[in-house]
């Protein structure tokens, strides 16, 4: 019995080149937020400094809300709350009809993706664009995110180059305009070149949107601040230019005030993409001149987990990514192979805090290397966590059948030493089974490796002699 | 100082060797070790596959066996690291057990930070790639763990320096997984042999003709897999590199 | 409006019930955040190398428009309500935001530079942000008296002072130009917002 995700990745891992890219990629992104974290001395004074402020955060999240709420509508902002994504997404509806609109720039949430926001609205005839880039790449060839920060990385420039060309109307129009100001000769699918036309095409959807959509990095209470971090600008293109600005929000985003954000700031692109900081790190208190801002803040099942004592600090997790990049077992299995949105060591927890038997297919990608603990900003213990949920799928009805056999058959030998040491004397024996057995799908450690040669005499029997 | 020797089931059936050398390398330092017999494992290979229920019984017995030692010296990272951080929650605070996991070191930390072995009669005249297994690294600290800004350090590489005629050097990405992780090797097998692979090239890119380490499942699973591809290069554990002579 | 204070209710009940043990607010003085011995010449070179930006030094009373035609010789339209820009388009009185679209360099001044990141903290003191955004290319004027270590220096500031975020309620970090490096990780300037950014320092 395999796992979904084992099987995915034996797949995936096929294409051995492939899989080299992905993990060179990420691996090099891991290596950028090393530089950063060797660049600051008091860098793991910042991670403590952030976890505390979490914790803290965590265990009096009630109390921030209502502070946060009390601010944010003082600044004029309408304050919504909505228990799960079905709430949510009518909210969402709701102020979108109200206002007559009928198309929505939105840039990055992973919350939008939790609630399946895109296709709620698109099913009632609301027209949703996504503005950051690797979002709009895969919304246009209708593929999921495969990592959380850097969601089309895996998307090769050809495909994309197609994609374009094929879907967006205007395209002959926008490559001709580029030629006048770069006319040197160009590769089509060059990404310089590619990335213009998707310049060209969003600036056009943000001309005509009605309302523009945002996630946020960061909810200030002290101040009711919702703050928004991008390197392409796409949220503040979203929010300066229609009038109506839509925030969603997951209730754990929020930190005490101020001087909090300092600390993280510094620590998310850092962490997340290996930068001293994304260029645009917005800050938003209230609605524009003559506009209207809305918060809607989404629990979604946040609450419980607040409850588990074994995984709510997965609530203080920030979206950053590094686990991702660290992760060898996501670098060479990539997104896809995970069946949670979110992949990675936080994906794996979170896949099932939402719901452990549906998710508990991802608890086998994670060779407990414990490399995501140390990267994280905000130290999660991601890998301890993994270690704990294993530790219940036998409960759920999800354990590994063959792991079981051998635990058990280890559980057996291991708890009587007189069959243990009856076990070394034979276990030599293994070296003289056929080789037809050893290899056959009854032993899965011969899909990988040469079998092991067996000495004539253990420990047990040499020690003695000594 | 009486210490316990704990050779983990994987080293006694398979790498009798190690242990060997261990107990000849303790003896020779001067130490009074003792074996006890009755030992088997410590619990982590069910417990990582989940079922860290058919863990305690081995954790109690573990406790028992080895509690009035001065330490517990194991020639295997993740093993010791298992005792260390996995046995007292195992047993809970209810048992007032578990004397032993506090006790519990690896080779190299015992020679490095306990016994802080400045000088060893050994001569390996070959070029070492050293392997920093992921627990011994982020669980035990026997070297800095690459993701970290602290002050850079590597037990293992300064009990290497010892050795007379050696050449020790680490691979590209230092402490990255191999990918052996127990069951994880079995239940993920696609991914487990990729990572092996990527680290076996990786120990090789440096032209090493060994790779070395204190953890024997790395390099078990590691051997594994460069014999299944036909990668030439040997697997020699620290400890035995340690009493090698001429 | 009832439901929705329900479901409020239930979330915040929900969230005290939930809550065991509870974590005090660590104290931040204890953090010794990184500074330099010259942070206006740290600022100048993260300026250039991590935000990808342009520098330019001036002295106070050079002219505005000398200095932006020196900068951007080409500047088609430009948008400013900064007194002493000669400007085309002025973000306080265009009929709608949309209009800043067909800016080609806007002109904004920056409040404080962040010398570990390059930062410069941009608060809303004209009616359409989008002209921080939307034009093409941006000047960004800075004294160099405003330029701090670090990011908690600089939300101490902010914090403090009372100037930011009273006529209009936004304010943004940028540190250079707009960039994505969505496909295959190339890094590529000018995604969504400006193309290019010059910090002219003072």
């Amino acid at each position: 019995m395999s796992t979904q995700h084992s099987k995915a990745a034996a797949a995936y891992l096929r294409d051995e080149a492939v899989v080299t890219r992905h993990d060179q990629t990420f691996f090099a992104v891991r290596q950028k937020r090393d530089r950063m974290a060797q660049a600051l001395p008091e860098w793991e004074q910042l991670r403590e400094t952030a976890d505390q402020i979490k914790r803290h955060t965590a265990t009096h999240l009630a109390q921030y809300l209502e502070q946060f709420e009390a601010n944010a509508t003082r600044n004029g902002v309408h304050v919504h709350w909505a228990a799960d994504a079905a709430e949510y997404n009518s909210i969402v509806y709701d102020i979108l009809r109200s206002h007559d609109v009928k198309k929505v720039v939105k840039s990055k949430s992973m919350l939008t993706e939790e609630c399946h926001l895109n296709s709620s609205l698109e099913a009632k005839g609301i027209e949703v664009v996504e503005t950051d880039l690797g979002e709009r790449i895969l919304q246009m060839m209708q593929l999921a995110p495969s990592h959380i920060v850097m969601p089309a990385l895996h998307v090769h420039r050809e495909d994309i180059g197609d994609c374009f060309r094929s879907k967006i109307a205007d395209y002959d129009e926008i490559a001709k305009g580029y030629a006048a100001i770069s006319p040197e000769p160009h590769d089509e699918n060059d990404p310089t070149f590619l990335t213009y036309v998707a310049r060209m095409h969003l600036r056009r959807q943000f001309m005509e949107a009605g309302a523009g959509m945002t996630g946020a990095n960061f909810g200030v209470a002290a101040t009711g601040d919702v703050v928004v971090c991008t390197n392409e600008g796409n949220a503040d293109m979203s929010t300066s230019i229609p009038r109506l600005h839509i925030v969603s929000m997951g209730i754990e985003k929020l930190i005490p005030d101020l001087s909090s954000l300092a600390v993280f700031q510094r620590l998310l692109a850092r962490c997340g993409t290996g930068q001293e900081t994304t260029v645009y790190t917005s800050q938003f208190r209230g609605p524009r001149p003559g506009g209207e801002m809305h918060i809607i803040l989404v629990d979604n099942g946040r609450s419980e987990i607040l409850g588990n004592p074994e995984h709510w600090q997965t609530l203080k997790c920030m979206r950053c990514g590094a686990c991702m990049n660290t992760c060898p077992v996501y670098r060479r299995s990539a997104g896809y192979s995970y069946t949670y949105f979110i992949p990675g060591p936080i994906g794996i927890n979170l896949g099932m805090l939402r719901n452990p038997k549906t998710y508990s297919d991802n608890v086998s990608a994670c060779s407990l290397c414990c490399s995501c603990d140390n990267v994280c900003p905000v130290r999660v213990d991601l890998s301890s966590q993994v270690y704990r949920w294993r530790q219940q799928l036998d409960s759920l009805g999800r354990a590994d059948e063959m792991k079981k056999f051998m635990s058990g058959g280890m559980s057996l030998l291991f708890n009587h030493p007189l069959f243990y040491k009856l076990a070394l004397r034979l276990s030599p024996l293994v070296n003289w089974l056929p080789s037809s057995l050893l290899n056959s799908r009854f032993n899965p450690w011969a899909s990988g490796h040469k079998m092991m040669k067996f000495p004539k005499k253990s420990f047990h029997e040499l020690w003695k002699k000594l | 100082m009486k210490i316990g020797l704990f050779v983990p089931c994987y080293v006694d059936a398979l790498y009798p060797e190690v242990g060997v050398s261990t107990l000849k390398l303790l003896r020779s330092l001067g130490l009074d070790v003792e074996y006890p017999e009755r030992q088997t494992c410590c619990g982590q290979p069910m417990g990582n596959a989940g079922f860290e229920k058919m863990a305690v019984p081995l954790a109690k017995k573990y406790d028992e066996l080895f509690r009035s030692y001065d330490y517990v010296v194991a020639p295997s990272a993740s093993c010791a690291a298992y005792v260390r951080c996995f046995h007292p929650q195992l047993l809970g605070a209810k048992d007032k057990v578990c004397e032993a996991a506090g006790k519990t070191v690896d080779l190299v930390e015992f020679l490095h930070d306990i016994l802080k072995v400045e000088s060893l009669p050994a001569y390996f005249p070959h070029k070492v790639s050293v392997h920093n297994s992921c627990h011994g690294v982020r669980e035990l600290g026997l070297s800095s763990p690459s993701e970290r800004n602290i002050p850079r350090f590597n037990k293992i590489i300064d009990l290497l320096r010892l050795v007379e005629g050696i050449e020790v050097v680490e691979p590209e990405r230092p402490d990255e997984c191999c990918g052996f992780g127990g069951m994880f090797s079995v239940e993920e097998t696609a991914v487990s042999a990729r990572m092996g692979l990527d680290k076996v090239r990786r120990h090789m890119a440096t032209g090493a003709e060994y790779i070395t380490g204190p953890d024997s499942s790395c390099l078990m699973h590691m051997q594994g897999v460069a014999e299944k591809q036909g990668l030439g290069i040997k697997f020699i554990h620290v400890a035995q590199i340690l009493t090698s002579t001429r | 409006m009832e439901e929705t204070m329900s479901t409020k209710e239930a979330i915040l009940s929900r969230l005290r019930s939930n809550t065991r043990e509870t974590y005090d607010m660590p104290s931040l003085k204890a953090l010794h955040a990184i500074t330099y011995p010259d942070p206006v010449e740290e600022f100048k070179t993260k300026a250039q190398t991590v935000g990808g930006a342009r520098l330019l030094e001036a002295k106070k009373g050079d002219d505005l428009n000398a200095l932006i035609c020196q900068i951007y010789s080409d500047a088609g339209i430009i948008a400013s309500n900064l007194p002493g820009v000669e400007a085309q388009l002025n973000p306080d009185t265009v009929a709608q935001a949309q209009d800043l679209e067909t800016a080609d360099v806007g002109v904004i001044q920056g409040h404080i530079g962040v010398a570990e990141n390059a930062c410069v903290w941009i608060p809303q003191t004209m009616k359409e942000r989008a002209v921080c955004f939307a034009s093409q290319r941006l000047v960004i004027l800075l004294s160099k008296e405003n330029i701090v270590n670090n990011m908690h220096e600089a939300y101490a500031r902010i914090e403090q002072s009372d100037e930011y975020f009273c006529d209009y309620k936004f304010g943004t970090f940028i540190s250079g130009p707009s960039k994505t490096a969505d496909i295959e990780g190339a890094l590529v300037y000018g995604a969504q917002a400006a193309r290019a950014v010059t910090i002219v320092l003072f």
